[in-house]
């Protein structure tokens, strides 16, 4: 197993169309990346620069300490598992795995070894000499992840590997390939558009949005400190609520007016909003909907913090439930306990937690206070 | 009681199902039988002496017309060129040019749907706009340049075969190789295949229900054909089974149909034998790259 080190990677098609700008990143060996961004961000089109599928336009890619631009795919020592699996339609499952090794003219005795060992991690044992098109999605998805781990690459690279499969099955892969990580101890760099993916399964988690690289870190600091207000809207489901704010200062103390509403802000915030001249300024107030409460004690808590709408939707999810609400005409989520009394149609009162507001600024949607 | 018609999903009645039904298999056997028709004539005049032939065509051979065997061997030891020997350069022709085709279009067919540059572009439009020039316009040159080039023989006429053959084939193959997800030539890559590895092992193998029936396709035509190889071989040495087959007219006009009638029935017996043995891979070939698999 080893690292990998993309430095300054590029990507620029024939038409001028600029598909990756200036992607850097070190992985330590045995990391689990996550590349994470809308479609189109240009995830996947790194993955297939390190994979050699696509030719890298400027930059360099090392692979444990070796420059590997220039070197095909097959000696890059990785292994790939596609979205649609790319299994051989006239090869058995057993002859599918075994491909690889025995274009590498391994011993035979290898081979089988290798095999049987990746169908026993895998549970494939049963269906080793069936044909693709005689297995489910799932089992497919795990033939494909077989193929990768007979060969013992360097890094594993995973391109939207369980997009094809049900949400349950989906649930169930993620664990499966979340032991693999562990038992393998392999570094694996895999493609998603899922946030929920990415969240459980990364070390680390890249987020994409058109080409750039908006924030590298683990899944809890892209949570809790995004950089901008893509990341902050894009990690977390229901996304962030983001209202405008007017910055003011109130005897003493740096207040954030969301209408006729003020917002209390801690110490350190206000400290930082002072110190880089936002008062009297518009800036962005972000909120997650699980960070506005609706139970008494909180609304008594963060009493100094609150706003008042009325319900336009009720939506329950089973343990919790979602109230979709409208403010400064922008529509707003607040997730709450299941229990709670309020229907569509009532008069609510919210309650942001001031710790966990963000502030990010109007116009280059980068935080200020994170 | 009042009787009831039991009604479909869709509102037809399972009467009015089984009566379409019965409707289109009197319909289609018909059609079958007005096909089939000629060949079983062909058939049965093969047993007829040369004279009956023309006088009882379409009469069940009797004691006086039926002649067994003879016109089958007569068929055989007619004139200086054995029978036999023409089925073995048809036979040669056919299979060299069948399996010639299938190897080069279907390799330059992968090329052109993968790299689909400008070039492969034109290719691809020649490929096709090739179907539609009619042979004649070209066999005059052909026959030759034939002769120049020494394609003239069985042994160097499947170039030629390959020329004319190849139109349908790229048009076929690169159809379906379209379909094929170009992840899979992607793993194989990765896996440690360079082009010719992944063509081999990996397409081709996907290839095989449009390689059969183009395969059947181009058999058919190459073992019947007989303009082609009378434009191009030299007669004196080399005969297919038609060319043989119209070498049985004699000369001033002397024509022994009962024996003309036997050999056409044998030249049939082989390639009825491969279609029905292929047969169901004709219908996959034809759904092959339509149905998502």
């Amino acid at each position: 197993m080893s690292g990998l080190s993309l430095q300054h990677i590029k990507k620029v098609y024939p038409n001028g169309y600029e598909a990756v700008q200036d992607f850097n990143l070190e992985i330590e060996d045995k990391e689990f990346i996550i590349f994470v961004g809308p479609s189109g961000c240009g995830k996947s089109t790194t993955l297939r620069m390190i994979a050699g599928l696509e030719e890298i336009s400027s930059g360099d890619l090392y692979i444990d300490g070796k420059r590997v631009n220039d070197i095909e795919p097959k000696d890059r020592d990785i292994a790939m598992v596609f979205q649609s699996y790319a299994l051989y339609p006239h090869m058995t499952v057993r002859e599918n795995m075994a491909f690889s090794l025995k274009i590498k003219k391994t011993p035979k005795d290898e081979i089988d070894k290798a095999v049987n060992e990746a169908a026993k991690i895998l549970d494939l044992e049963e269906l080793m000499d069936r044909k693709p098109k005689a297995l489910s999605g799932g089992q497919r998805q795990r033939v494909a992840m077989g193929r990768a781990i007979v060969r013992h690459p360097k890094v594993f690279l995973m391109d939207e590997p369980l997009s094809n499969l049900d949400a349950k099955l989906r649930g169930q892969m993620r664990v499966e390939i979340s032991r693999l990580h562990q038992r393998l101890g392999a570094t694996i760099i895999y493609v998603t558009h899922d946030q929920t993916e990415a969240m459980t399964l990364g070390t680390r988690i890249v987020v994409m949005s058109k080409g750039k690289v908006e924030q590298i870190d683990t899944p809890q600091n892209l949570y809790n400190y995004p950089k901008n207000m893509f990341v902050a809207g894009f990690i977390g489901s229901p996304q962030m609520n983001f209202l405008d704010a007017k910055c003011i200062e109130k005897n003493g103390h740096i207040i954030l007016q969301l209408g006729d509403y003020p917002i209390s802000i801690p110490e350190r915030k206000q400290k930082i909003l002072k110190e880089k001249g936002y008062v009297g300024k518009t800036v962005v107030l972000g909120i997650r909907p699980e960070d506005l409460y609706v139970d008494n004690s909180s609304v008594e808590k963060f009493k100094n913090s609150m706003i008042q709408s009325q319900i336009r939707v009720y939506e329950l999810l089973g343990a919790e439930v979602c109230l979709h609400f409208d403010f400064m005409g922008v529509t707003m989520t607040a997730r709450v306990e299941a229990d709670t009394p309020y229907r569509n149609g009532d008069t609510v009162t919210f309650a942001l937690d001031p710790e966990k507001i963000h502030i990010f600024d109007k116009d280059t949607e980068i935080t200020i206070t994170n | 009681m009042a009787k009831q018609a039991k009604i479909k999903g869709d509102g037809r009645s399972v009467g009015n199902d089984k009566k379409l039904k019965t409707t289109l298999t009197i319909t289609f056997s018909i059609i079958s039988i007005v096909y089939v028709l000629p060949v079983f004539f062909v058939l049965l005049n093969s047993f007829k002496a040369n004279t009956f032939v023309k006088t009882r065509t379409f009469a069940w051979p009797d004691s006086e017309t039926f002649v067994g065997w003879s016109n089958y061997i007569k068929g055989f030891t007619f004139g200086n060129f054995p029978f036999m020997k023409s089925v073995w350069y048809s036979f040669i022709i056919t299979i060299v040019s069948t399996i010639l085709i299938l190897l080069c279009t279907s390799m330059a067919a992968w090329f052109i749907a993968r790299v689909n540059n400008l070039l492969c572009k034109i290719c691809y439009y020649l490929f096709v706009f090739s179907m539609v020039v009619p042979f004649q316009m070209l066999m005059f040159t052909l026959s030759k340049t034939a002769d120049t080039l020494h394609l003239n023989t069985p042994y160097t006429i499947p170039i030629i075969y390959l020329g004319f053959g190849a139109g349908l084939a790229v048009f076929m193959f690169s159809g379906f190789i379209k379909s094929i997800p170009l992840e899979i030539e992607e793993a194989a890559a990765i896996d440690g295949c360079g082009p010719v590895r992944t063509f081999f092992n990996v397409v081709l193998p996907m290839l095989k229900p449009t390689m059969i029936s183009t395969g059947i396709l181009e058999i058919m035509w190459i073992w019947n054909d007989y303009l082609l190889p009378y434009l191009v071989l030299d007669r004196t040495k080399y005969m297919t089974i038609p060319i043989h087959i119209q070498y049985l007219q004699g000369s001033y006009g002397s024509v022994d149909l009962g024996a003309i009638m036997a050999l056409i029935t044998l030249s049939i017996i082989p390639i009825i034998i491969f279609y029905l043995t292929c047969q169901k891979y004709i219908i996959a070939g034809v759904a092959a790259g339509a149905v998502k698999g």
